[in-house]
């Protein structure tokens, strides 16, 4: 008879124990996918969320003060062609999405009622494409010349379809159309405009300088943060690197307490699992001594009563990593929706995992099994058949 | 065709040694029907599977066709309780997951196939059963069932280990008519058995008492 039918039938036949050693890998392949998506959806939320904070690493002039730096209206400066140089460069590959920035106060802005503002003026030029590395998508801010995007306090001052007003350096008064308005939350922009580089260069009469720029670094304690620090050097030994530790740190530590948490329960529940799942083995052995006894009687050798018992681990393996793949997959998509606020639309099966899965967990629930198989493989047939 | 020379066959259980068989030795030709008879614990199931190729002796040799059972590798041993031998217990052994039609399919020979084991149903009375499960036939069924397996692949040696032990005198008596018609047929049969009707049914009864030939 063939060895899969018998296989089947006997799995179909003792019910009870074949659903319980299929809830547990049900169970383990459900809380690996569950857990392992969602520890990826916190990964992609912590990135967007970093893109929505805006850029985690500044590269300010060596020396500049970071109190002064937000609070007067001018400070160190370099050339903005230096953002040219480090995309260009082949050493440089710490950050990314690197944005020239020239960002001062300007104390005395009239809003259109008349009244005075201290604001924020930051001038962006086009977020540069390195050279040596793939290409991605734009991050910062893309304001085209002419426009300008307001901050959300600033905005309340400045009625709908009017411009932007503001009166350069030199005396005369710069008139921008208004592209975007801001929402509310985007940082110090909140009470601030963002302009094309160019003409915030034009109106404070500061050709060509910028006094920051702002980068993606990896959210990751790995060190290259550290890296980044010493290629910048290595390239511009005038310029330093500052991580904005505050944000990156609380993300990076909310998605390390992530994988910290998978990486005790998935391990744990796979063990409590293949445990009981391995019990399920040995027990199904003692139940099936004679028949196993009459196989051997019959001139069937060890490798196909090894056969059956693993053949069975290897079925529920499979069909427990399937299932468990999609109510994994659906506990996360459940939850992750509560729990992600940026990217629970994204948060879908992981079908490279699925592949994984259906590997992983029939060879794993084959080990367990294996020690019952083997001993199934041993059984005494004259012992278990003798009337003596 | 088959030779058993002076085998012993000891088990060591807490401690204490006890010989199943001591120095057995006996031929069976080709057609003998055999009895092996003797009180219970004299050894009579060590001696038949020892003969099946499912004891190993500690001295002594089994020989089948002139080759010594258990000097053959894994596969030929494997080989030979496959085509050679048929067994028959007293527990029947059924496989309860499988229908009696596939319980006797198990035997895998080639010769287990449908036409053959209807025929062999029929012959039995089991035909209108042959897709009920173990659990829904009598002993005298199962029992018949068990008979049919074993002799599917038309082995040359039956060796059914107190076949009738469960059986009613009437099924008793069927299960002894077929294997009769096992040994008509040219089959050889090695009986034990305690019921005294179903040893008189061999033509040669050996006897044990104590692990020895007597």
């Amino acid at each position: 008879m063939n060895p899969f039918r018998l296989v089947i039938k006997e799995l179909i036949y003792r019910k009870v124990s074949s659903i319980i050693i299929l809830l547990t890998v049900i169970a383990a392949s459900t809380v690996s996918v569950a857990v392992y998506t969602l520890s990826k959806a916190s990964e992609n939320e912590t990135r967007k969320i970093m893109r929505e904070q805006g850029l985690n690493l500044y590269i300010f002039p060596k020396g500049t003060d970071l109190i002064d730096f937000y609070s007067v209206n001018n400070t160190l400066t370099f050339p903005e062609n230096y953002v040219d140089v480090l995309a260009n460069s082949k050493t440089f590959d710490a950050v990314r999405h690197l944005t020239g920035i020239l960002q001062l106060k300007y104390p005395n802005w009239i809003d259109p009622n008349g009244s005075s503002h201290q604001i924020v003026v930051m001038g962006y030029k086009d977020e540069a494409m390195q050279r040596f590395l793939s290409k991605q998508e734009t991050m910062g801010f893309d304001v085209a010349k002419g426009t300008v995007h307001v901050g959300a306090h600033l905005s309340v001052n400045i009625p709908e379809n009017e411009t932007f007003e503001i009166r350069g350096t030199n005396g005369e008064l710069y008139e921008f159309e208004i592209a975007k308005r801001l929402a509310e939350g985007k940082g110090m922009i909140d009470q601030g405009v963002a302009f094309n580089l160019d003409d915030l260069q034009e109106i404070l009469d500061m050709e060509d300088q910028i006094n920051k720029i702002e980068a993606l670094g990896c959210v990751c304690h790995d060190g290259r943060i550290n890296n980044a620090r010493s290629q910048v050097q290595i390239i511009f030994s005038d310029l330093e690197v500052t991580e904005i530790s505050s944000i990156a740190d609380a993300r990076e530590n909310q998605r390390l307490m992530m994988n910290k948490y998978g990486s005790f329960i998935i391990p744990f529940i796979l063990l409590i699992s293949l445990l009981i799942s391995g019990m399920l083995f040995y027990s199904n052995v003692s139940t099936r001594k004679y028949e196993i006894g009459i196989f051997k009687a019959m001139g069937n050798s060890k490798s196909f009563i090894l056969f059956m018992f693993l053949f069975k681990a290897f079925i529920l393996g499979l069909l427990g990593s399937i299932a468990g793949f999609f109510i994994g997959s659906w506990l996360a998509e459940y939850f992750g929706k509560e729990i992600f606020r940026f990217t629970s639309m994204s948060i879908k099966p992981l079908w490279s995992i699925f592949g994984y899965g259906i590997i992983i967990f029939p060879l794993l629930w084959m080990l367990s099994s294996w020690i019952p198989a083997l001993l199934a493989s041993q059984v005494d047939a004259a012992k278990t058949l003798s009337q003596d | 065709m088959l030779e058993v020379k002076n085998i012993t066959k000891t088990y060591t259980k807490n401690g204490s040694t006890f010989t199943a068989l001591n120095d057995v030795s006996l031929n069976v030709d080709k057609g003998d029907f055999a009895a092996i008879v003797g009180p219970s614990g004299s050894g009579k199931s060590t001696l038949l599977h020892t003969i099946g190729g499912l004891i190993k002796p500690d001295l002594g040799q089994v020989f089948y066709k002139g080759e010594n059972v258990y000097e053959k590798n894994n596969r030929n041993a494997n080989l030979y309780r496959k085509k050679s031998i048929g067994f028959v217990f007293q527990q029947f052994h059924l496989l309860p997951y499988l229908s009696v039609f596939e319980n006797i399919r198990m035997s895998d020979g080639k010769k287990a196939n449908k036409k053959s084991i209807e025929y062999y149903l029929e012959k039995c009375l089991l035909l209108s059963l042959k897709n009920k499960y173990p659990s829904e036939l009598s002993v005298g069924e199962k029992q018949r069932t068990a008979f049919i397996r074993a002799i599917i692949s038309e082995p040359d040696i039956l060796l059914a280990d107190e076949p009738t032990g469960n059986l009613d005198p009437e099924n008793s008596r069927i299960l002894m008519s077929l294997i009769t018609d096992f040994h008509k047929k040219g089959g050889t049969v090695l009986l034990v058995s305690h019921d005294a009707e179903s040893a008189n049914y061999a033509s040669r009864k050996i006897t044990l008492q104590q692990g020895k030939l007597i």
